[in-house]
């Protein structure tokens, strides 16, 4: 019975990543035309999702929540109903760039619970290993291009706001030149440390089997990729520009220098 | 030969005497004709703008040509010789040629740096090139300083920065925006600088103007002035959310627009940036709006304070300007005593290979029938001893051509090489 609901827990994963490909594409290219197709997707893997865990309590003979995997998976769960009940009552739509990329982290996360073995073979975990990172970098790349843009924004816009004129900072692009390229950065951020973040969870689930979960670097990596998720969200959303922009963007990028500290701690570990 | 500019400007004559001096359009050619038929005059070019009115000339070394020039100009304006005199400033020879690279490159002009003198001056070049008036001398001064205005513009920043109220709220737009295009513009208000503004905007590409006025005919007669849509009044407020840029300019007695009013309207676009320009006295816009994130307030004062602080920039980078002007003075200044000394050398290699030639011939009945072999070499050694004695003389000239020795050096050799009169 178990095995059944991880399979159907699994099933739903795969069709909660249609809504993280529009999320992608919505925040990188403003493409939004995957919605209908993203969030009918989303809808079959809600029911999948519930058939999971009805399974699994079944098999428990209670709702299981006495794991971090299983908190996540009901916190999941309970989320993606929560969306879909809104959307439909209220129409409200926007949340979806967010949480349809949270729902599939944390459902991915939950059907890792059961480990597999090994890997195939080392070289494909090396590889593995150096896509996360190469993607991880790039995405802190990008999100310190983010913070830049940000301040420089933040420049520009108390120079025009205090009407001073004749100086140097003149020079520095227009606003809204700035507030493309913190879109563009951050958005490619967010999706380079997404990519990364799931490399990392397949990656650790292999080579941890269960334990990943409860590494404070680990937990902190997921924090910094939520507080990603927050920033974009609040752009997109609520139009989040200016100082509180600012502040949000260096926030996420000293979280991002802090997990790397972390990460580089952590590889002694992990070659032992 | 000899360059002599002479004319008044804003500086020096007030408006009642440029606009009494100032030559229309239609009576150029005649003026032209009229001045290169006074005695000496060899070319002539006239400029008249709003702010200036100069002629310039090329004359013989030995003509008096300022008192020509002072006389053309009171008799073609009909005017006092005493009355015009005051006004008048005269440039000769380098003074003259740094004169022209000034204006040219608005160094001379009101506000330093507008653009539009160059384009006058191409003008007035162009039309006397039609009539004939320029020939070599005077075409090389001016293509210069064509030349000498570009690199000016292109080297310094002295264009670059708004001189009107009008333009520096468009310039300002850029700053926030970058491209204008797509953006959407309220107009409130049918001011003369509203129009301007307007007029300025909608040439740097806005998609639409919307004009709204309690009187309804006059912002039917405004949008007209630039393409816009006229706006009902009443929609003013309901329409401030989808506009990029506010221009107010109605005469209301109390704010059109107020802090509390703008933050619902910046929450309905999601803090989007808001460029308000209040041109209004008494001001239409809350001050305190500026507070607000994302949105731009700038009033009159502000506007003006922008004006002050780039025209005072465009003083600063003249001085580089000034400094390009110098070389390049300079330099023409080298070119054309060079060119003063042309003449004088290829006189100099025609008179040797002709006294070369002629002594050739005279001694060829003594020499016989020469092979073609032997006909050549005799021209060689012709061509070699004259070309050694030339190589001396010519180069002392090219070298003191720019001196002030350079002009008796050239008398001299005229007259030891007993070079003709009118060959140069």
């Amino acid at each position: 019975m178990m095995e059944t609901s991880i399979f159907w827990l699994r099933v739903a994963t795969c069709l909660y990543g249609l809504g993280l490909l529009h999320s992608m594409l919505a925040i990188v290219r403003r493409n939004v035309k995957l919605y209908p197709v993203a969030l009918g997707s989303f809808r079959v893997a809600v029911v999948l999702h519930g058939v999971a865990l009805v399974e699994a309590s079944m098999a428990y003979g209670r709702l299981p929540l006495d794991t971090s995997f299983a908190t996540l998976n009901v916190g999941a769960f309970l989320i993606a109903l929560v969306f879909l009940i809104v959307e439909w009552r209220y129409h409200f739509a926007s949340p979806a760039v967010a949480l349809f990329p949270l729902v599939f982290l944390m459902t991915l996360v939950a059907s890792l619970e059961q480990p597999v073995a090994a890997w195939p073979n080392i070289g494909v975990r090396d590889a593995w290993l150096v896509v996360h990172i190469v993607l991880v970098l790039a995405g802190f790349a990008a999100l310190l291009l983010t913070a830049v843009a940000s301040i420089f924004y933040l420049m520009q816009e108390r120079r025009l706001k205090q009407k001073r004129t004749g100086t140097l900072l003149e020079k520095l692009p227009p606003l809204a030149t700035l507030d493309n390229l913190i879109s563009v950065s951050m958005g490619l951020g967010f999706v380079l440390l997404t990519l990364g973040v799931i490399f990392a969870i397949v990656w650790a689930w292999v080579e941890f089997q269960t334990r990943w979960l409860s590494y404070a670097s680990v937990q902190f990596s997921l924090f910094t990729w939520f507080l990603c998720l927050v920033m974009i969200f609040l752009r997109t959303t609520a139009g989040w520009r200016g100082r509180k922009a600012a502040v949000m963007a260096l926030a996420v990028l000293g979280c991002a220098a802090l997990t790397w500290v972390a990460q580089v701690g952590l590889r002694p570990a992990l070659e032992r | 030969m000899k360059l002599l500019l002479t004319g008044l400007n804003h500086r020096t004559a007030p408006v009642e005497v440029r606009e009494r001096l100032a030559f229309e359009e239609r009576v150029l050619p005649e003026a032209l004709d009229n001045l290169k038929k006074r005695p000496g005059v060899l070319e002539g070019m006239i400029l008249s703008t709003c702010n200036r009115v100069e002629i310039t000339i090329t004359t013989d070394e030995h003509v008096d040509a300022e008192n020509a020039v002072e006389h053309f100009l009171a008799e073609s304006r009909a005017v006092e010789r005493n009355w015009v005199s005051p006004y008048l400033y005269k440039h000769d020879g380098p003074d003259a040629v740094r004169h022209l690279f000034r204006v040219a490159s608005s160094l001379d002009s009101m506000i330093v740096g507008e653009p539009q003198i160059l384009g006058q001056l191409k003008t007035a070049y162009a039309r006397a090139k039609e009539c004939g008036a320029i020939s070599g001398f005077l075409e090389l001064v001016l293509t210069r300083a064509f030349n000498v205005a570009k690199r000016v513009r292109s080297e310094t920043d002295i264009g670059q920065s708004a001189v009107s109220v009008s333009y520096a709220a468009v310039e300002l737009a850029k700053e926030i925006f970058g491209s204008l295009s797509g953006k959407r513009v309220l107009v409130a208000g049918a001011g003369k600088m509203a129009i301007s503004a307007a007029r300025h905007l909608r040439r740097s590409g806005v998609s639409e103007i919307l004009v709204t006025n309690r009187t309804r005919e006059r912002a039917v007669a405004m949008a007209q002035e630039f393409q816009g849509t006229v706006l009902d009044y009443e929609m003013f407020s309901k329409t401030l959310p989808d506009v990029d840029i506010v221009l107010a300019s109605s005469g209301a007695p109390h704010y059109i627009v107020t802090r509390e009013q703008m933050r619902g309207v910046m929450s309905r676009r999601r803090n989007r940036p808001m460029f308000l320009i209040d041109i209004a006295v008494p001001r239409n816009i809350e001050p305190a709006v500026n507070e607000l994130e994302s949105v731009f307030l700038y009033d009159i004062d502000d506007l003006d304070k922008v004006v002050q602080t780039n025209i005072k920039g465009r003083i600063d980078v003249a001085t580089e300007a000034e400094e390009i002007i110098r070389e390049e003075v300079e330099r023409m200044m080298m070119r054309l005593k060079t060119r003063e000394v042309t003449p004088t050398i290829i006189s100099l290699q025609e008179q040797l290979a002709a006294l070369a030639s002629a002594e050739i011939d005279r001694q060829r009945g003594r020499l016989g029938a020469l092979t073609p072999q032997q006909e050549e070499a005799v021209q060689a050694i012709a061509r070699g001893i004259v070309n050694k004695i030339a190589h001396g003389p010519i180069t002392e000239l090219r070298k003191q051509a720019s001196d002030p020795g350079g002009a008796h050096l050239v008398g001299v050799i005229r007259r030891l090489f007993r070079l003709g009169e009118g060959q140069g």
